[in-house]
């Protein structure tokens, strides 16, 4: 679903490269995490995904990046739109509209949806981000957390086929984020919507994800399924990745009971390879 | 300040009216106000004024508005009134003929200023845009600029506490400051709050795009807007008040 291959790009006017020699491929119906430090070049990787760069902002782009099958320096960003949907890191300036309703309302009104549809795609939305009862409500009454659940509820309607979301969980308290990666599960699994997730919580990246990329000074420095990446816990701190305690744990037991345990993903593994260690 | 712009839901005769018809009343009334030369009138329009206030059911709205605006006007009217040379005097240097023109300039701006705030308070910013997109055949993206600044006013002061209070946390005394003073002690923070606004901005376009800006067409708006008797009846009514303007 999403090739990309010895991709550089460095901003216009940078000296910097953002990102160095990717190279990535998400199968579709995938689900893949990506984590790094600030300045890793996260957004970047998402900006080339949507089409925005090199379409909107410009700058030396070296390599290809595909989108089922379509060059994303050579598709317009509209084609590209359609396919691809994207949830902001800065979800105030996502947010175009000064309603909820309408927010929702822009995408379905440009992509052309049916009139008939528009309803059922709307109430659809916001009821799977759980804000149904703010569809009346003006953004400028929202919280934090709740202007995020509208920018995730507006590109959600549009029904894309790979969903890209920047940090989706930034203002979000850890109840409403399992609830996002929980929503974003059922997607993957559901209606087989490929997801590429830019994430910092590491715990429920492990959780939920198939995939996990680990970004640092615009190189992916590791990739593969999320818990062969995981099992290299050790390389993962020098980053500056956190890893989750789980894992940390399994590491441990593994160096004192001088036998290899399995990478723990969460607390019910960690449960059971501590009964087991322990009779 | 913040709520000044902001929408008041409502199902009221107003709310219910075409955005155009609400944008055609304003332009009318601002007309009326500029064409006659009579303060009987003056008042008269400003009678109208506060009238779709509360016919619009946000007559505390009106009345903010009204104060807002009386205190620019009392700063006018005196300055008119003691500039004026023309004319009997009636008490020290001020005139006959001074008290009217000032009284005629003062009302003047406060029933021109009135109706758009008060269009705005119950005029959906997307219904505005999306009719003038629709009915009057504005091209999009200057409908777009218009409804993103609306909405980024209350953005701007949100953003603009959050430094203020930023820098009281370092010890700026912004709270103590009255005036001209504090005036002062902002304008320093115009340059960041200006680079924030245009980073926002260029993301807001890239935003936008995404999701199909460049793809929409005069016909893309969900809702449509069609004009009923009650449009009409206010179209006629602003007629009449227009030929009053003139007649009288």
């Amino acid at each position: 679903m999403i090739q990309i291959q010895d991709l550089s790009f460095t901003y216009k006017g940078e000296k910097k490269p953002a990102l160095q020699e990717i190279n990535l491929s998400v199968p579709e119906g995938g689900f893949l995490g990506i984590i790094g430090p600030a300045g890793a070049g996260k957004t970047t990787l998402a900006r080339v995904l949507t089409g925005m760069i090199p379409h909107h902002y410009p700058g030396n782009f070296y390599g290809s990046a595909r989108v089922k099958g379509l060059d994303t320096v050579d598709t317009s960003i509209n084609d590209l739109s359609r396919l691809v949907g994207m949830v902001f890191q800065d979800v105030e300036s996502q947010i175009i509209s000064p309603m909820v309703e309408d927010e929702l309302l822009y995408g379905l009104e440009n992509f052309g949806v049916s009139r008939e549809e528009i309803p059922a795609r709307i109430e659809e939305a916001l009821q799977s981000v759980g804000i149904s009862e703010l569809r009346e409500r003006s953004i400028a009454s929202l919280s934090g957390g709740q202007r995020q659940k509208v920018a995730i509820a507006s590109i959600i309607a549009l029904k894309p086929r790979i969903l890209v979301l920047d940090e989706p969980t930034g203002e979000l308290d850890p109840r409403s984020s399992r609830q996002v990666f929980s929503l974003l599960k059922v997607l993957n699994e559901e209606q087989g919507i490929t997801i590429v997730l830019i994430e910092q919580k590491i715990m429920l990246l492990c959780e939920f994800t198939k995939q996990l990329a680990v970004l640092s000074e615009g190189r992916i420095v590791r990739q593969g399924e999320t818990r062969e990446v995981l099992a290299r816990a050790e390389e993962l701190q020098e980053l500056g990745v956190n890893c989750p305690r789980v894992t940390t744990l399994s590491r441990i037991l593994s160096a004192r009971t001088g036998e290899e345990q399995p990478v723990c993903i969460n607390t019910e593994e960690a449960e059971a390879m501590i009964r087991r260690l322990i009779p | 300040m913040n709520n000044l712009f902001q929408y008041v839901p409502g199902n009221s005769l107003i709310h219910r009216l075409n955005p155009i018809t609400k944008i055609f009343l304003t332009i009318i009334i601002c007309a009326a106000a500029f064409i006659t030369d009579r303060l009987l009138f003056l008042v008269g329009l400003l009678a109208v004024d506060m009238l779709i206030g509360i016919i619009a059911g946000v007559a505390d709205r009106t009345w903010n508005i009204f104060r807002g605006l009386l205190k620019i006007a009392v700063f006018l009217f005196l300055l008119q009134v003691l500039l004026t040379r023309k004319g009997t005097p009636v008490f020290w240097i001020i005139t006959d003929q001074g008290l009217l023109t000032a009284g005629k300039v003062v009302l003047r701006l406060v029933v021109v200023c009135m109706p758009l705030a008060l269009v705005l308070a119950v005029t959906r910013i997307s219904d505005l845009t999306n009719a003038l997109v629709q009915v009057l055949h504005v091209p999009y993206p200057y409908a777009f600029t218009l409804s993103t600044a609306i909405r980024f006013i209350p953005q701007f002061l949100e953003e603009m506490a959050e430094i203020m209070e930023a820098q009281t946390a370092r010890g700026v005394a912004f709270d103590k400051a009255k005036g001209l003073k504090k005036l002062s002690m902002m304008l320093p923070l115009c340059a960041p709050l200006l680079i924030s606004s245009v980073r926002r901005t260029d993301q807001t376009a890239a935003a936008a795009e995404v999701r199909g800006f460049h793809l929409r067409t005069r016909t893309s708006g969900y809702k449509r807007y069609p004009f009923s008797y009650v449009d009409l009846g206010t179209v006629v009514f602003c007629l009449l008040l227009l030929a009053g303007a003139i007649v009288l």
